[in-house]
C-alpha cells in the first residue's frame, strides 16, 4: 500500500477531526465512567449505543467510538489506582503500583501519573501508527500462532518476577490461576474440562466475575477490617487537595518519557496483532519494566516506573487494534469489530482502498484518537484532584457500595445469575490468598493469560500435526524465546553484579 | 436411539406420529370455542428468542432484520437473549432447560454447525422433544484463499496438498464447511489440515495474515471482502452468486462427485416440541406471520443492513430443516473420528 500524503494534509484533517469536539468531549466522559465500572466495557457500551452511533453520519459515528474506546481504556485505571479494583483486564497490573501509592496518600499523585501516562503513550501511538501504517499493519503477518505463545510467555514469566519475594506461594498461585484458566472447552475438539457441570463454564471462567471477585471483593472484605483505605502515614501524607499533587505527579512521569516511549510502543505492536489485547500488553510491559528497570526492588511498593508501564502500554494498544482494522479488514480487538459493522452499515469497505477512496475515514479514526488524547489533557487531568477524595471515605460505607456495584458489573456482560455468584466464590478466594500471603495478581495473569497462551499453543500443535518442536520452527519465534531468556536471567545477573559490587565496597 | 446413526431433527416415524397427533390435536383444538378465544389473544406479550451465539455477530444481526418485521404481522416484538459458548451448546442446553413450552420462547441457531455438535457429543436433552420449523437462509460454504496467496484456483491448491498438507482454517472443526474441506480433500487425494480459529472473523485473520494456506467458511462473510479473499469453490450444487464470487465452481460440477449441499449458514428457528403439542393454534400463528415476514418488502429493507446477500434469503419448513440437519448429520457421522480427535 503506497499512502502519499503531505504535511498540509494531515493539518487539514487534524483541523477537520477537531471541529467533532462536540461528539468528542461526551465520549470522553462517558467512556471514563463505563471504564471504570467493571463489567462495562467500550465495546459493549459500543453495542447499547448502535442506534445512536449508526444514526450519525459514518465519520461522527466513528469519532465518537473511537474517543469512548480511548478514555475508557484509561477511566479503567481509575479504580485500580484508587480502591484496587480494575475497572478491566487490561488494567489489571495498574494496581501493582498504583494502589500503594494510594495506601500512602499520593492517589492523587498516581492518577495525575497515570493519565499523563495514558494520555502521552496513547497520542504518541497514534502518531507513530498514523506515519507507518503500511509497515505497521505487517506485523499480523509475521506474528503468528508460534510467536504468540514466546509472547504469551513474557506476561506469564511476570508471575515468576511477582513471586520472587516468596518463591513458592508466587509460584503456587500463578499455577492455581493457570488451572482456573483451562475451566472450560478447549479449542480444538470443545471437550469441557473442569466445569463441574457447570454449563455457564463452558465458554471459560469468565473474565470479569474473576477480576471482580479477586480484586474488589477480596479488597472489600480487607478494608472493612480498617476504617480507611489510607495507611497512617498516608492519611498525614494526604493533607488537603490541592493542585500541586496533580502537577507533581504530571511533572513525575514527564520525566519518565522514555519509559512511557518504550511500554506504550510495546502496546502497539501487541494491539496491531489481532486477537492480542491490554491485558497481554500491560502485563508484558509490567515485565519487562522492571526487568530491566535500575530498581526492581521497588516495584509492588508504589514504583513510579511500575504504574508507568502497563498504563502506558494499554493505552498503546487503542491505536494498534485500528491498524489491521482499517488496513487489512481485520479488526484487531473487540470494539474495532463493532467498528466494522457500524461502516459496514454505512456501505464503507475497509482494506487499502480506503485511503484512496476515504482518506477522512482511513486516517480520521487514528486523527480522532490524537485529538481525543489531546482534549483529554485539559479536561481528565485536572478531575485527578476531585477524584482522589474518595480514598478519604470510611471504608464502611466504601466496602458496601464497591460490593454492590460490582457484583452488578459481574452480571452485566452475560447477564447470568452464576456470575454474580461466581464473583463472590473468587472475593472469598481473594480474600484467602491476601491474609495467607499468596498474591492475587499471579492468580489473575494466569486466568487472564493461561487460556490465551492455550489457544496459541494448541493451534500451533495442530498445524504442526503433534509435533512440539513447531515452537522452535519460526526465526522471529526463536528470537523471540532467546529474548525471554534474556529477560528471566537479566534480574539474578543484575542481582550478582549488585551483591557482588556490595562485597567488594569497603565501605558498604 | 443411537445418536451416532441418527440425527433425525422431527422426521422420524415416531415424531411422524407425534407431529400427527398434533396436528389431531390442532384440528381438534381449533374446533373448541375457548381454544379459539384462546389462540386470539395470543401473543399478549413479548416473546423471547434465545440465540446461541454473541450479541452484534451475524446471528443477532439476521434476528433483529427479521423479527423487526415479523412484529408487525405477529403484533408482538422480540426480545433476544444470547447464550453463547462451546459451539452452540450452552444456548441450546439453556433454552432446553429453562425454556416454558408456551409458545413464547424460541431459539434462533444456526444448524449446520450446531447440528453436528451434536453429532460429536450428545447434549444432555432429548433431540426429539426439538424441532427446527423455519430455516431462513442458506449460506453455502467455500474454500477461499488471500488475494497474496499464490492459490489462483482449486486445481492449484489441490496440486499442492498433494504435495504436502494444506493447513485450512475452519471456524470450528464441527462444521459444514469443514466437512466440505475433508470431503474434497478425501476425493483429490489432497491433504488438508483443519485448524479451528473460533468465529469467522479470526479465520478470516488468519488466512489474511497468510498463517493459514486456505480457509473453509460460510461464503456471505467472503464475498463481501472480494479485495481481501477469493472464493475457490463452493460446496452448494449451484453457485448462488457467480458475480461476486468471480464464477467459483461448484464441487460437484469441478469434481464430478454427487455430493450433498454443505449448505453453511443455516439459521433457523426452532422451538420444543411440547410447545407445539400444547399450543398448535399459536404454533400455527408462529408460521403463518413468519412466511408473511418473506413476502414483505420492508424485510428485503432491513435485511439489506445485514450486507449479507440476498440470494441466501428464503423460507424453507420444517419438512426441509428436518432433510438438511439429516443430510449434515449423515456426514458428520463420517467424519466424526476426525472431528473428535480419535483420528488425525
Amino acid at each position: 500500500m503506497e499512502l502519499d500524503y503531505d504535511l498540509a494534509f494531515y493539518v487539514e484533517m487534524f483541523a477537520r477531526t477537531f471541529s467533532f469536539w462536540w461528539v468528542i468531549l461526551p465520549a470522553i466522559f462517558l467512556g471514563l465512567i463505563v471504564g471504570a465500572i467493571p463489567g462495562f466495557s467500550a465495546a459493549n457500551t459500543i453495542i447499547i449505543l448502535l442506534p445512536l452511533t449508526l444514526a450519525m453520519d459514518p465519520e461522527t459515528g466513528l469519532t465518537f467510538m473511537v474517543a469512548l474506546y480511548a478514555s475508557s481504556r484509561m477511566g479503567a485505571g481509575i479504580p485500580a489506582i484508587l480502591v484496587n479494583i480494575p475497572g478491566t483486564a487490561g488494567a489489571a497490573a495498574t494496581p501493582l503500583d498504583g494502589y500503594p501509592m494510594t495506601k500512602q496518600g499520593r492517589g492523587q499523585q498516581a492518577l495525575a501519573m497515570s493519565f499523563v501516562a495514558s494520555i502521552a503513550g496513547g497520542l504518541l501511538t497514534t502518531v507513530v501508527a498514523l506515519i507507518s501504517l503500511p509497515w505497521l499493519a505487517q506485523i499480523a503477518f509475521y506474528l503468528h500462532s508460534v510467536e504468540m505463545i514466546v509472547i504469551m510467555f513474557f506476561g506469564i514469566s511476570l508471575i515468576a518476577t511477582i513471586a520472587a519475594k516468596d518463591t513458592l506461594k508466587g509460584l503456587i498461585a500463578g499455577f492455581f490461576g493457570l488451572m482456573i484458566g483451562f475451566i472450560g472447552t478447549d479449542v480444538v475438539y470443545e471437550t469441557p474440562r473442569g466445569t463441574f457441570g457447570f454449563l455457564e463454564l463452558y465458554d471459560k471462567v469468565p473474565l470479569i466475575p474473576a477480576l471482580v471477585g479477586l480484586f474488589a471483593i477480596s479488597e472489600a472484605f480487607a478494608i472493612i477490617e480498617n476504617q480507611s483505605i489510607l495507611t497512617e502515614r498516608g492519611k498525614a501524607a494526604m493533607g488537603k487537595p490541592g493542585w500541586a499533587a496533580t502537577f507533581e505527579g504530571a511533572r513525575i512521569a514527564a520525566s519518565k518519557w522514555w519509559h512511557i516511549t518504550w511500554n506504550s510502543i510495546i502496546g502497539l505492536v501487541i494491539g496491531v496483532v489481532p486477537g492480542a489485547g491490554a491485558a497481554i500488553a500491560s502485563f508484558v510491559a509490567y515485565q519487562q519494566s522492571k526487568t530491566y528497570s535500575k530498581t526492581p526492588e521497588l516495584y509492588g511498593t508504589g514504583h513510579v516506573e511500575g504504574l508507568i508501564a502497563p498504563e502506558s502500554a494499554n493505552n498503546g494498544v487503542t491505536s494498534g487494534t485500528l491498524v489491521p482494522l482499517l488496513v487489512i479488514g481485520i479488526p484487531g480487538g473487540a470494539t474495532a469489530a463493532i467498528m466494522l459493522v457500524v461502516l459496514q452499515f454505512h456501505g464503507v469497505t475497509v482494506g487499502p482502498d480506503l485511503f484512496l477512496t476515504s482518506p477522512e475515514l482511513a486516517f480520521g479514526p487514528f486523527t480522532a484518537m490524537a485529538v481525543t488524547y489531546a482534549i483529554m489533557v485539559f479536561s481528565v487531568l485536572p478531575l485527578a484532584r476531585y477524584m482522589s477524595n474518595i480514598t478519604v471515605v470510611s471504608t464502611i460505607y466504601m466496602a458496601p457500595i464497591i460490593i454492590s456495584f460490582t457484583l452488578v458489573g459481574s452480571f452485566v456482560p452475560r447477564a447470568y445469575l452464576f456470575d454474580m455468584n461466581l464473583a463472590l466464590v473468587f472475593g472469598v478466594i481473594g480474600y484467602v490468598a491476601r491474609k495467607t500471603g499468596y498474591h492475587v495478581a499471579a492468580i489473575l495473569i494466569g486466568v487472564i493469560l493461561g487460556p490465551l497462551m492455550e489457544t496459541y499453543f494448541l493451534r500451533a500443535m495442530k498445524m504442526s500435526q503433534g509435533d512440539i518442536m513447531v515452537i522452535f520452527s519460526s526465526s522471529i519465534g526463536n528470537t523471540l524465546w532467546v529474548l525471554l531468556v534474556i529477560s528471566m536471567a537479566l534480574p539474578y545477573f543484575m542481582d550478582y553484579r549488585r551483591n557482588k559490587a556490595a562485597l567488594n565496597d569497603p565501605y558498604g | 436411539m443411537d445418536f451416532d446413526d441418527k440425527i433425525d431433527l422431527g422426521m422420524s416415524r415416531r415424531d411422524i406420529l407425534k407431529g400427527s397427533m398434533a396436528v389431531a390435536g390442532a384440528v381438534a383444538a381449533s374446533t373448541m370455542p375457548f381454544s379459539k378465544a384462546f389462540a386470539a389473544g395470543y401473543p399478549d406479550h413479548n416473546l423471547k428468542s434465545y440465540i446461541p451465539t454473541r450479541e452484534g455477530g451475524g446471528a443477532d444481526r439476521l434476528h433483529r432484520a427479521i423479527t423487526g418485521v415479523w412484529k408487525n404481522h405477529l403484533g408482538a416484538a422480540f426480545e433476544p437473549s444470547f447464550f453463547p459458548g462451546a459451539a452452540g451448546r450452552v444456548g441450546y442446553e439453556k433454552y432446553m432447560g429453562l425454556a416454558k413450552d408456551d409458545m413464547y420462547e424460541l431459539l434462533f441457531g444456526n444448524m449446520g454447525p450446531e447440528v453436528l455438535n451434536w453429532v460429536v457429543k450428545k447434549p444432555t436433552f432429548d433431540l426429539n422433544t426439538f424441532q427446527y420449523f423455519a430455516q431462513v437462509d442458506s449460506d453455502p460454504g467455500i474454500i477461499f484463499v488471500s488475494r497474496r496467496s499464490k492459490f489462483k484456483t482449486i486445481d492449484d491448491l489441490i496440486a499442492e496438498g498433494k504435495k504436502r498438507t494444506l493447513n485450512v482454517g475452519v471456524s470450528r472443526l464441527a462444521h459444514p464447511a469443514t466437512l466440505g474441506a475433508l470431503a474434497l480433500g478425501r476425493h483429490t487425494g489432497a491433504k488438508f489440515n483443519p485448524i479451528p480459529l473460533s468465529g469467522g472473523k479470526n479465520t478470516r485473520a488468519g488466512v489474511a495474515t497468510g498463517e493459514m494456506d486456505c480457509g473453509a467458511l460460510p461464503s456471505g462473510g467472503i464475498v463481501n471482502r472480494k479485495k481481501g479473499f477469493k472464493v475457490l469453490l463452493m460446496f452448494s450444487h449451484k453457485n448462488p452468486l457467480p458475480g461476486r464470487s468471480e464464477n467459483a465452481p461448484t464441487m460437484n460440477d469441478h469434481f464430478k462427485t454427487s455430493m450433498p449441499s454443505l449448505i453453511a449458514g443455516s439459521r433457523a428457528f426452532g422451538v420444543k416440541k411440547s410447545a407445539i403439542a400444547k399450543h398448535p393454534e399459536r404454533f400455527a400463528k408462529i408460521e403463518k406471520t413468519l412466511k408473511e415476514v418473506f413476502k414483505d418488502p420492508a424485510f428485503k429493507k432491513a435485511y439489506a443492513k445485514t450486507k449479507s446477500p440476498w440470494e441466501f434469503v428464503g423460507y424453507r419448513d420444517a419438512a426441509q430443516a428436518a432433510e438438511y440437519t439429516k443430510n449434515i448429520a449423515k456426514i458428520g457421522a463420517e467424519f466424526k473420528d476426525l472431528l473428535t480427535g480419535k483420528k488425525t
